[in-house]
């Protein structure tokens, strides 16, 4: 009972990529179930004022991710200057984050407009994943001295279990693999739980290791006309009451990773043995440690390599048909062709 | 001449012995011998007078000193500049490592090990070193595996079975009345047995044996010399950790494989030369000495597949590493095969299946973050007011008598995205995250 009475901190990290969201927010032939952007922040809003509003003492902060850039929307710990107008029906808190969160994403919507690129950059999600990480530190870390001095007698408490909930609607970025892998394994030793929501588009594989390997929750909206009723029974309770909540778990988790070369995502790649840098093709030289594989290597896996070309092409969509790139392996017999036909 | 000794005098103002140097001005070469003889043995001292049987204790919090207000503040920042200073000297030049790594843990189990010398017993303490010891090696090492053996009553005992996963490994040796100290301890044969739990490795994994020793006597069936010539020919790095004293055939094993031997004095160096065998060894590097042209033999590419992970809900089936019904395990990518657990070799189609988080781990010393420069005045610091990361707001003024390496103004900024950070913030960056939060790589 004491963990529903604790506090506890919430950080938000919010995919505001524009274009995903347009293409979220399109009519019945392309989407099921459209979702606006607009619709998209009530809901949010209702979701934080929710957190806030289950105990007092906790505590919240909001990231934006927007193209190529990211910046921290609201955090609990630093005072939002007071809005013009304060309603006089509305609980102050509330109103508080809602105001600062619309405000800022609205400023940073805006002047995108503005610049109007040819090109949408992809949406940082990584530097808001990194920054609610560093927040996450300053708030388990005991208040020092220097924070004492300007922080106005406000302390955060070290609250237990501190979580990380990322609202994505882009998919994976190779780009951003090690980066990804390098916040989850803080988020493990700073002991922080990442959650995911995929709001639109296809699975990430990237994000579903990050909820597997710090035990939080990965949830692809099915309903997404439902996203509130997801976001409450899924991840406003935190991690040790979910267990008797049966909150949905996670179907299968793909542990496939980018490679180094061209940011293909792989299920079968190649290992350099020395830097154990990915790449999807053997090389003679290994582009990071500069390292020279012996020819007699390079020959072997070159005869394997052909099978491996159909089978990361076909196997890479959303559902993973790699049975079908199996039949395909199976016809082209080659070298590990005859080892798998032996295998069926 | 009093050019030198000005020079020297520096020197010696910053050793911790600074007597009587105002003294003698004019007898320069006396003054200098006998400053030499003083350093000296200050410094044999240091060393030395740290045995367990002499009963010192070092006082470490007579290390950190409070300053005039009686805040900790100005000793935290000391330590912290000289973290910042640490990275900055670290070497540019890459280090080759062997990062997959295979280790046999030796435990001594003979009744030298119930000797108290060291607190508790010395049992009690390898053990307790040794689980410190393989959660540490498993957090620098992802991929490497630890196998334990025991040497107890003549013979080498096989303790756990070489494994990648820490916990198998604690399991092993978690339950102290298992391995309860009995008779003599037998180097060669358990030596033996941890080489041929080794044979099958393939060449670019490196094969080492920690041997922890607290006997001064072996007794083995055969010519001991001839199993250590079958270790460097198996390219076997043994390292020993004595707690007696030093043995003439612990040191020739170790120095006949490249490995490292040591005698601990105390708890605390015990220990010290335990964690100084995790960090992975430096390969030699033969490429450079034989010119850009030669490959290196132990480098090679490997493929490896990246499995599926089906969840403990999904219906049962057999896997193919034990034919046992089980609903968890993995898919291997090429055959679909299903195996227990990884990282291993695919049953059906030898595929090296391994988790690719596991790979990941190391990747952050591949692509370090590049180190933040400190800002050093209000002038030329940018318009933000609070950090980039944490969003902690930066003091408006600044400090006076920062030392080296730390700013004034609390600012560091990232060379690439010249966003300015927090102290605690650049070292979380640097030290935990290895992601810029500006930069996003």
């Amino acid at each position: 009972m004491d963990d529903i009475s604790q506090a506890s901190h919430l950080s938000v990290v919010v995919d505001l990529s524009p274009m995903h969201w347009d293409l979220s927010a399109r009519e019945a032939p392309e989407n099921t179930y459209p979702l606006s952007l607009a619709s998209f922040l009530s809901q949010l809003l209702a979701f934080l004022n929710t957190h806030i509003a289950c105990r007092h003492e906790n505590t919240l902060a909001v990231f934006g991710a927007f193209p190529g850039k990211s910046i921290m929307l609201y955090s609990s710990s630093d005072p939002v200057s007071p809005s013009a107008e304060m309603h006089a029906n509305a609980y102050p808190p509330f109103q508080a984050v809602d105001s600062a969160v619309v405000q800022r994403i609205t400023a940073e919507l805006d002047a995108l407009e503005l610049r109007d690129d040819e090109e949408e950059a992809p949406s940082a999600l990584v530097g808001a994943l990194a920054k609610a990480l560093c927040y996450v530190n300053r708030i388990t870390l005991p208040p020092s001295a220097n924070s004492k001095a300007q922080a106005n007698g406000f302390h955060p408490g070290v609250l237990p279990d501190p979580r990380i909930l990322i609202l994505s609607v882009s998919p994976d970025l190779a780009t951003s693999y090690i980066p990804i892998m390098n916040s989850i394994f803080s988020a493990q030793k700073l002991k922080a739980t990442i959650d995911v929501c995929q709001i639109y588009g296809p699975n990430t594989v990237f994000l579903q290791q990050a909820a597997h390997l710090t035990g939080g929750s990965y949830i692809l909206l099915e309903r997404r006309d439902a996203l509130l009723q997801y976001l409450i029974m899924s991840f406003l309770p935190p991690p040790s009451i979910r267990r008797t909540l049966s909150v949905p778990t996670q179907e299968q988790v793909d542990f496939r990773a980018a490679c180094f070369c061209h940011k293909n995502i792989v299920d079968i790649g190649f290992v350099c043995s020395v830097c154990l840098s990915i790449f999807c093709q053997p090389l003679a030289v290994c582009t990071t440690c500069r390292t020279k594989f012996p020819i007699k290597t390079l020959q072997r896996l070159n005869a394997a390599r052909p099978l491996l070309a159909t089978a990361t092409a076909t196997g890479n969509a959303n559902g993973r048909p790699r049975v079908q790139s199996g039949a395909v392996l199976g016809a082209n017999g080659g070298v590990g062709g005859a080892v798998a036909n032996g295998a069926r | 001449m009093p050019r030198r000794d000005a020079e020297y005098m520096e020197v010696d103002s910053d050793s911790d012995i600074s007597i009587g140097d105002g003294t003698g001005r004019k007898g320069k070469g006396k003054e200098k011998a006998g400053d030499k003889r003083k350093k000296d043995k200050g410094k044999g001292k240091a060393t030395e007078a740290a045995y367990t049987w002499e009963a010192s204790y070092t006082r470490s919090w007579d290390t950190v000193q409070e300053d005039e207000a009686g805040s900790l503040q100005g000793a935290v920042e000391d330590w912290m500049a000289r973290g910042r200073r640490r990275r900055l000297l670290a070497p540019a030049a890459p280090v080759r490592r062997t990062i997959i790594r295979h280790l046999v843990l030796l435990l001594d189990l003979s009744t030298s090990m119930l000797d108290r010398d060291m607190r508790p017993t010395r049992f009690d303490l390898t053990l307790q070193y040794a689980r410190e010891f393989i959660v540490e090696w498993f957090d620098q090492n992802p991929l490497g595996q630890i196998g334990v053996v025991g040497m107890r009553a003549g013979i080498g005992e096989r303790i756990g079975e070489m494994s990648g996963n820490p916990q198998d490994v604690l399991k092993a040796i978690a339950d102290r009345h298992k391995l309860e100290p009995v008779g003599e301890p037998s180097l060669q044969n358990s030596i033996e047995l941890a080489r041929s739990s080794m044979n099958h490795l393939p060449t670019h994994s490196s094969r080492e044996i920690l041997i922890i020793f607290g006997s001064l006597t072996t007794c083995d069936p055969g010519n001991i010399h001839d199993t250590l010539d079958a270790c460097v020919t198996n390219k076997i790095r043994i390292s020993v950790v004595a707690l007696a004293a030093e043995m003439k055939i612990c040191r020739e094993l170790c120095d006949k494989t490249a490995g490292q031997f040591g005698v601990a004095m105390n708890e605390g160096h015990f220990k010290d030369l335990l964690f100084e065998l995790i960090p992975p060894p430096a390969q030699k590097a033969l490429s450079r000495a034989a010119g850009a042209g030669a490959t290196n033999p132990a480098a090679d590419l490997m493929m490896m597949g990246f499995p599926t992970r089906l969840p403990d809900a999904s219906p049962p089936s057999l896997c193919v590493c034990h034919s046992e019904l089980r609903s968890e395990g993995f898919l291997c990518p090429r055959c679909l095969a299903k195996v227990c657990d990884v990282p291993t070799d695919c049953d059906v189609c030898d595929l090296m299946i391994v988790s690719s988080p596991h790979l990941a781990r190391s990747y952050h010393h591949l692509f370090p973050v590049k180190p933040y420069t400190a800002v050093m005045s209000i002038a030329d610091a940018s318009v933000s007011i609070g950090c980039h990361g944490c969003a902690r707001v930066f003091p408006t003024v600044a400090l006076t008598g920062a030392s080296e390496g730390l700013s004034p103004v609390g600012r560091y900024r990232c060379p690439e995205c010249l966003g300015e950070f927090c102290s605690d913030c650049d070292v979380f960056v640097h030290d935990v995250t290895h992601v810029c939060p500006g930069c996003g790589k």
